[in-house]
């Protein structure tokens, strides 16, 4: 098969060069940057007083330098822990009552409502009583970030499993799979791309609310140092911090969730 | 000696919100090698029927037996293809191929190796290793014909196996399904709508009735092969199922209007091949 020459159309010097180093994927960079510059700008030329808002540029030295600063990294390290055992404590229960709520009829019309009526409670407000039972340290924190992590990952993986073609079960009858085999190589990746998707978003909502605990119980993780930094006056930290909050955030989600959506996507 | 595949008196209710009774009474020998096909108007069991031969869903009463023993859930000799292709999206065209082997617990070389064989009969060599969301509607029947034939079976159930194919490629895909049945020898039950189609494949002609579905008579197509579906006997026996099918239909308007349920759409299909045999007859 001959593939026919296309017509070169004739573009544009930007678009030509945009396109060669594939440069177009980092446009987001340009309005990033601005803001970065308005910020420094007014702090700079005191529009803003530097005791509400520091300047940009010193926030990136005081980061650069905390990121290199063992305690400080330790800090964010144990937020991260939280939020991991949290998450994975929200999974193991969600995927289980999930798959059974997706695929059985009279256990969904049992349990889900019951999870509806538990998710419309607004989860920080048993934050006091969990400090009551437990002390205000990371067990309060683990549940809290579990009970929230678990609300997307029951729905998500509960709509995955009713999107299953039945006929896909058939085909794992047909074929003489056990019930083994046919949860982890039938439905596993059938409900996978719907169950990272609620993975992310209990993600996204665990950083919310492991960072709220930790600022409202000042124990331990990064949350308590912004609580500190900023009632010190020191604002230069309390940015700083956010911002390796962010950097971290984004890292994870690009290396763990990036990764499992790139192989969902070559299929789907 | 007992046939390869029997039906004896096989019936079905459905349990819903009304009693839904869907076969009855069904009784039919398939000899080996055998290629049959059922048809009859939509909705009514014939796809039941092929459920209940291939081990998935179990009569109410009556029973269906391979090789002389009762089938009582999926056999390791009966394979199936499906109306929609049935395919795991996330593996590639060679694991969706070996995934019968690979649940018989076949070393993954003598999988790839047998698969591969097989992909290579229905013409899919090369592609090996794309998605099933990167072939065409011809394409992905033909991996399902392949993971099907792969695990050796003596029976392949095929459900509707072309209508979810465009014309021109289920022509083409029928005429290798008839090679691969002559080649290989296996016993093959198509359930179709399309006459022409189980006439230019089958041996034997089962035709149901409109719900409860009984056997309402049993055609032996005794045409050389490959089949000319503009021989006149080929022409005659369309003729005569026509008929009797389009008895069928008209029981069941009537039937649905003394009911007073508007369920008629159910009944396009049927309308449909029947114009076409028509159409057949004035050319």
């Amino acid at each position: 098969m001959s593939v026919e020459k296309q017509k070169v159309l004739p573009l544009s010097l930007t678009s030509r060069v945009l396109t060669k180093h594939r440069l177009v994927n980092y446009l987001w960079v340009i309005p990033l940057g601005l803001g970065f510059a308005v910020w420094e700008l007014i702090t700079r030329f005191s529009l803003v007083p530097n005791s509400n808002l520091p300047q940009f540029s010193s926030v990136l030295f005081v980061l650069l330098s905390s990121l290199q600063d063992p305690a400080f990294l330790l800090r964010i390290a144990h937020s991260f822990l939280t939020l991991a055992c949290g998450l994975t404590l929200a999974f193991s229960f969600a995927l289980p009552l999930a798959f059974i709520s997706g695929s059985k009829n009279r256990f969904d019309l049992t349990l889900t409502p019951l999870v509806m009526l538990a998710g419309a409670l607004p989860d920080l407000s048993f934050l006091p009583l969990l400090v009551l039972w437990f002390g205000p340290g990371s067990v309060a924190a683990v549940i809290m970030a579990s009970v929230a992590a678990f609300f997307p990952i029951y729905f998500t993986v509960r709509e995955g499993t009713k999107n299953i073609p039945r006929e896909l079960f058939h085909v794992t009858s047909i074929f003489g799979s056990n019930r083994i085999s046919t949860f982890t190589k039938m439905v596993l990746p059938a409900i996978s791309p719907y169950m990272f998707s609620g993975l992310r978003l209990a993600y996204d909502f665990d950083w919310e609310i492991i960072i709220a605990i930790e600022i409202a119980t000042s124990v331990a993780g990064i949350g308590s140092f912004i609580q500190g930094s900023v009632s010190a006056g020191s604002l230069e930290n309390g940015f700083a911090a956010i911002l390796a909050i962010a950097l971290v955030a984004i890292i994870v989600d690009r290396a763990f969730f990036g990764t499992l959506e790139s192989w969902a996507k070559k299929w789907t | 000696m007992a046939p390869h595949v029997e039906l004896d008196h096989v019936t079905k209710f459905y349990e819903a919100q009304e009693q839904l009774h869907a076969l009855h009474e069904v009784s039919f020998g398939i000899e080996r090698g055998e290629f049959v096909s059922i048809v009859g108007p939509s909705g009514c069991g014939k796809s039941t029927l092929l459920k209940i031969m291939a081990g998935l869903d179990s009569p109410s009463s009556g029973e269906v037996r391979f090789q002389g023993g009762s089938v009582r859930g999926p056999q390791s000799k009966i394979s199936m293809v499906f109306q929609a292709f049935g395919l795991f999206p996330w593996r590639t065209v060679l694991e969706n191929a070996a995934y019968g082997l690979e649940m018989r617990k076949i070393p993954k070389r003598e999988r790839v190796e047998i698969s591969s064989q097989y992909l290579e009969m229905v013409g899919l060599e090369g592609y090996e290793h794309m998605y099933p969301k990167q072939l065409s509607g011809g394409m992905k029947q033909r991996l399902g014909i392949a993971r099907a034939l792969a695990v050796d079976p003596e029976v392949v159930l095929m459900d509707e196996a072309f209508s979810a194919i465009d014309e021109v490629t289920a022509d083409i895909l029928r005429e290798e399904v008839a090679e691969i049945h002559k080649d290989l020898g296996k016993t093959f039950v198509l359930v179709t709508h399309n006459l022409s189609e189980a006439l230019e494949l089958s041996d034997k002609v089962v035709v149901l009735s409109s719900r409860p579905a009984k056997v309402k008579k049993i055609f032996s197509v005794e045409l050389e092969r490959p089949r000319d579906r503009a021989h006149s006997s080929f022409i005659h026996m369309h003729k005569d199922i026509l008929h009797l099918m389009k008895e069928e239909l008209e029981n069941t308007i009537i039937r649905h209007k003394l009911r007073g349920i508007s369920e008629l759409h159910n009944l396009h299909d049927m309308e449909a091949t029947r114009k076409e045999g028509l159409k057949k007859e004035e050319s």
